[in-house]
């Protein structure tokens, strides 16, 4: 248990219940609506209900509009996505990578193709003018939206939601937490809203990514290391970005096969042959099936070195030093390319040193988020809703029970969230990012301090039916470190102020983009103070134990 | 554990003073350690085994808290559901009320009933053609400049409006939300974790969300003040009660079916005494009226009906034929689910039948004579022309090919006769309970019965149902059938693809929370137990047995665009709703009508 609650608790003089670990969310609205669950009879019952509320916003997120809506020729990520399901359905698999590579050509790894494949057939079934060749494009009517709505949450539902519900029962178990403890903590990861935002509001299909990345931590978690080799190599064959985590995951399964505790050449051997025979399964329809000129295009199509070293506005370094240092005029792509990969290298190799040394269970989420936020912040072509990557390891710390860290972890959130204001707005999806920020951070009972500061005593609501003793008001989620406060709540102003001024004030004519870039100036100062407590976390709790996760 | 015991002993002794005496044990406690420890322990114990409204427990610590049960969270977290869910399909019932806006806005109050340049006239009792003026005050420019206020045939609007209008529901279901937290606040400790439950049954109910927040109407804030009336009814606060009902009705006419419930009640509860009664002459009667009561009664319904009505005298007939149009048909043009559905349905069978087997006609024939059936199958199929023809009209009324053709005085009778059933032990056993078993009958009946019923009316009935099933566990049985059917029904309101899985997945959680919270908290309020358990699992089932039903109806419209000729069985899937939801709403109300007519320990 955090001291800032026990503090808390000495000022009030009461709420002597709070026990220990599981606790961590008490008194906030998501530990008042799991309450009645709490009982063994009922608890079967609380993951369905997270779910199915998890279902329905995300639903309800879906009702809003997707990127690139009735914006021809080119349309966006959701149009992208249907094009795929459109070549791959129509075209046999030898001409996947190279149909058409103007118009959304397929650029990311096998597995991606077979899920469009999949779900083209299915979409096909239901209604064949949705994929025709060629004369789909642009596309657009309510069935095919909802259709598409519902493969990314049917998607989500096999690969992302079991996996984060495992992960928080494991971890929850491993360390005595109440059942209630586990499933505030799992909600609190299924209702991130950079996610749900992003897949079911802009349209992309990250959640099978993520959620096959999360596979893998279980089965790291569990112990089955060829299962975990598995599930990452299909987590990389869904998505390149998968890459970001790669250094960690390769650390981890070699010094727990090669040292720790001892050496262990089944193990070793096991996860070996586990990452060939996938990735040859991954690549083997496009061998078999085309000739081996294919397997050299869809790597080439994968990595876009063609491409600039940042797409739009990104908050990394090299988009928000752009400003300053014109990258593209002073060095040739081949240059920046090399610079890239060596801050990348550089950036990320302490996570490795670390988990490589001390291949703990619960460091993983801290290695991971140190690991691909060192990617996201330094390396070749990001785009802004790479952020996922590096959040999702971070958005597992939820089952933290620590204060500072799930303040930390809140505060990234709502940061990582602020940066894709400007993608989201271009979507028209500023009521969702609106309600979404507010949902997450009432959830999680940030907002609590507003009851009783604003209303007046007569309205102030008490909790509804949890064993929160009346007076008592959860605080927001601020660490106790002075410094941090005044970093964080400055952040917010920041955000607030910037918010105000893209909604109200026009941008100078010779810079159009100046409040795009003051985001991403922010979101890049904010990712960075974050790795970098990041880091710190990392090395201070090498050697602790899971019980101070 | 021994301070806290303290603290329960001294709230059963009286309220106010056990507050005070609370807090100062409170502290007393926090000063010792170790009290503070031995309440820890307590505490995790409690923790393993509290059981949620398992009874005892809860209650106990209930009092040691001195728990709120506040509705804020629900109301939030619904509330950020509401606004997500604003740019989703919205019914023409939003061009209504937007044009209602408009014209009451623009115009004279005296033209509000008579302007008629969009077909969607005004056609709601005075109140809330006020309610819809007050509204149009606070529209602001942007608003008004998308073409909210604009007296059109058609309406020309966009997001603002959209956002204005769904923003003015939200609002106004505000109300809602107070009068049930009111009601909780106000009810006795024993009974306020099902009262909480029940409150916040209403409040999350799928059908406010479903017809107020996608289809669109002002229905949240109106049963605010119906259950106002409920409440005031419960705490025997007659003259409120009387003044609530009088007020919604004045804004929405529909309430009129519960008229008859409450005008007994207030007679037989607040007017009348027969409490000293003894007949010697004619001259008694008139000491049994309370005739103070009388006239504090009638001053204030009429004076209420006054400040309703009196502004529109010079276009009263006017008024009148635009609250009662009398042109619709029996059913709408989806059937509601009730007993007409059915009747239309044996109807669609029949003619089935007898066009493919001849000599059922003619053994049924030789049974009931000509005018009640037709007489050749000639006639038939002349009839199923006609009938083809007659939809097409303007007039959308059902015509019936071999049932006997239904006329309004059919459906009057049989409503008032039902009603009149429900009514007599409430003129014998004034009590609450009695007033809100009568209440849900009297929806009963009009919605089973009633002329050109729509699905929406369902509330009608669910509402003062839910008050009713707190009284006891056999009631339960008949609460769920009737609420799962009831809002499955509903669900045709909403035929779009993008919200059929929210709308799906909100009624299912909403079933199982409330039934099973429902089912942990209602206790059986008689020793005896007297409940058929065969029909409990039967309506287990039935429920159940709804999903399949809503899914293979769905998947029926999705295969439409494969197999272009399911496009011309569309109306198949809707009379499986209708049909099979008729099945739910009929059975609850006969075993409602069995527990009300037949099980004297439940009402006394």
């Amino acid at each position: 248990m955090s001291g800032s609650s026990g503090a808390v608790a000495s000022e009030k003089g009461q709420d002597t219940r709070r026990s220990c670990v599981e606790e961590s969310f008490f008194a906030s609205p998501l530990y008042d609506f799991l309450y009645p669950l709490r009982p063994v009879a009922n608890q079967w019952s609380a993951k369905y209900i997270i779910l199915i509320f998890a279902l329905i916003v995300r639903l309800a997120v879906g009702l809003g509009g997707y990127s690139g809506k009735g914006k021809g020729p080119l349309f966006g990520d959701f149009e992208a996505q249907r094009h795929w399901m459109e070549i791959t359905t129509c075209l046999p698999i030898s001409r996947w990578y190279f149909y058409d590579l103007e118009y959304w050509g397929l650029d990311y790894p096998p597995l991606t193709a077979y899920h469009s494949y999949i779900l083209g057939r299915l979409g096909s079934f239901v209604n064949a003018t949705w994929f025709k060749l060629n004369t789909s494009r642009g596309f657009e009517s309510i069935d095919l939206k909802s259709f598409m709505r519902i493969t990314v949450l049917l998607s989500e539902l096999v690969c992302y939601i079991p996996a984060v519900m495992y992960f928080t029962r494991w971890i929850g178990r491993h360390r005595n937490q109440s059942p209630i403890g586990q499933y505030v903590a799992c909600a609190a990861i299924l209702f991130q809203p950079s996610l749900i935002l992003i897949d079911h509001g802009h349209f992309q299909y990250n959640c099978v990514m993520l959620g096959l990345v999360v596979y893998t931590i279980n089965n790291l978690l569990d112990e089955f290391y060829g299962f975990a080799a598995i599930c990452f190599v299909l987590s990389l064959g869904f998505k390149q970005m998968a890459l970001y985590y790669s250094p960690v995951i390769f650390a981890y399964l070699f010094s727990r096969s090669a040292y720790y505790p001892r050496f262990n050449f089944p193990r070793f051997a096991g996860i070996a042959i586990a990452t060939l025979l996938t990735f040859g399964a991954l690549y083997a329809p496009l061998c078999l099936f085309g000739d081996f000129r294919n397997i050299i295009q869809s790597v080439y199509r994968v990595f876009p070195f063609s491409r600039g070293i940042f797409e739009d506005k990104v908050a990394n370094f090299w988009c928000v030093t752009n400003v300053i240092i014109k990258y593209r005029e002073l060095y040739t792509q081949k240059q920046l390319q090399f610079y890239c990969l060596l801050t990348t290298a550089i950036a990320q190799f302490p996570a490795f040193i670390i988990i490589f040394l001390y291949p703990k269970k619960f460091l993983l989420p801290y290695a991971l988020a140190a690991c691909s936020m060192a990617f996201f912040l330094f390396s070749f072509q990001v785009h802004e809703k790479t952020i996922l990557v590096p959040l999702l390891p971070i958005t597992l710390l939820h089952i933290s029970t620590n204060w500072d860290v799930l303040s930390m972890v809140a505060w990234i959130n709502n940061v990582a969230l602020f940066t894709l204001w400007p993608l989201l707005k271009k979507d028209g999806l500023l009521l969702q990012y609106a309600i979404m920020f507010l949902l997450s951070n009432w959830l999680l009972g940030n907002f609590s301090f507003v009851t009783p500061t604003f209303l007046p005593k007569f309205l102030t609501p008490g909790p509804s039916v949890s064993d929160v003793a009346d007076d008592y008001r959860r605080r927001s989620l601020l660490p106790k470190n002075i410094f941090w406060r005044i970093i964080i709540v400055s952040s917010y102003v920041c955000m607030a102020f910037i918010h105000l001024l893209d909604l109200y004030v026009q941008p100078p004519r010779n810079y159009p983009d100046i409040w795009v870039l003051a985001t991403c100036a922010l979101g890049f100062a904010c990712f960075t103070a974050f790795w970098l407590w990041n880091y710190y976390q990392l090395y201070r709790m090498r050697n602790s134990s899971l019980n101070e996760l | 554990m021994s301070v806290r015991r303290t603290v329960k002993k001294v709230n059963s002794d009286s309220e106010g003073d056990a507050k005070k005496k609370k807090r100062v044990v409170r502290n007393h406690g926090s000063e010792e350690d170790s009290g503070k420890r031995e309440m820890q322990k307590s505490a995790e114990a409690e923790k393993q085994d509290a059981d949620w409204g398992g009874g005892k427990r809860v209650s106990g610590s209930e009092e040691k808290q001195g728990c709120r049960f506040s509705l804020w969270n629900f109301w939030v977290s619904s509330t950020v559901l509401k606004l997500l869910l604003m740019p989703d399909y919205f019914s023409t019932d939003l061009e209504v009320h937007r044009n209602w806006l408009a014209l009451t806005n623009k115009l004279p109050l005296l033209d509000w009933y008579r302007e008629a340049t969009s077909q969607w006239t005004l056609d709601y009792p005075p109140f809330f053609a006020y309610f819809e003026w007050v509204l149009s005050q606070f529209v602001p420019a942007v608003v008004r400049d998308d073409g909210c206020l604009d007296i059109v045939k058609e309406g020309k609007f966009g997001w603002p409006t959209v956002v204005f209008l769904r923003l003015t529901v939200i609002g106004t279901e505000i109300l809602l939300f107070v009068v049930l937290q009111v009601f909780i606040n106000t009810s006795d400790e024993s009974e306020r974790t099902v009262n909480f439950i029940i409150a916040s049954s209403i409040a999350l109910s799928p059908g406010f969300l479903i017809v107020d927040h996608m289809h669109f109407q002002y229905n949240g804030f109106l049963f605010a003040i119906l259950i106002a009336s409920i409440v005031a009814a419960k705490k025997e606060r007659y003259l409120l009660c009387g003044a609530f009902f009088t007020t919604v009705l004045c804004f929405k006419h529909i309430f009129l079916y519960l008229a008859p419930a409450y005008f007994t009640f207030l007679l037989r509860a607040y007017v009348l005494n027969f409490s000293n009664f003894s007949f010697r002459t004619y001259r008694d009667l008139i000491f049994v009226v309370r005739w103070f009561n009388l006239l504090k009664l009638g001053v204030i319904i009429v004076s209420i009906l006054a400040v309703c009505f009196v502004p529109f005298i010079p276009v009263l007939p006017q008024l009148i034929s635009r609250l009662f149009p009398f042109s619709r048909g029996l059913t709408h043009a989806y059937w509601a689910p009730n007993f007409w559905a059915v009747y239309a349905f044996m109807d669609r069978i029949l003619t089935f039948i007898m066009l493919k087997m001849p000599y059922v006609h003619k053994c049924a024939t030789k049974i009931v004579l000509p005018p009640l059936i037709p007489n050749s199958i000639e006639e038939i199929k002349n009839r199923i022309g006609a009938s083809n023809y007659g939809t097409r009209g303007l007039v959308q009324d059902i015509l019936f090919i071999i049932l006997p053709q239904v006329q309004p005085r059919l459906t009057f009778a049989l409503t008032l006769f039902y009603q009149i059933l429900a009514i007599i032990p409430v003129l014998f056993n004034p009590s609450f309970k009695r007033f809100i078993g009568c209440l849900t009958l009297c929806g009963f009946s009009s919605f089973l019965f009633g002329w050109h019923v729509h699905e929406k009316a369902i509330m009608l009935v669910i509402v003062p149902f839910s008050f009713l099933v707190s009284m006891d566990r056999r009631l339960l049985t008949p609460f769920m059938l009737l609420t799962a059917s009831g809002y499955v029904s509903l669900f045709p309101l909403l035929y779009q693809s993008s919200e059929f899985l929210i709308k799906v997945l909100y009624t299912w959680i909403w079933c199982i929370i409330y039934f099973s919270a429902l089912k942990k908290t209602v206790k059986v309020s008689t020793s005896i137990q007297r409940r058929v358990f065969f029909f409990d699992r039967l309506a287990v089932c039935y429920c159940l047995l709804l999903v399949p039903m809503v899914l293979a109806v769905e998947s029926l419209g999705v295969m439409k665009f494969k197999y272009v000729i399911l496009q011309k069985y569309e109306f198949l899937g809707l009379m499986c709703y209708s049909i099979f939801c008729s099945i739910g709403v009929i059975s609850s109300w006969i075993g409602l009508s069995w527990l009300f007519n037949f099980d004297e320990p439940l009402w006394v």
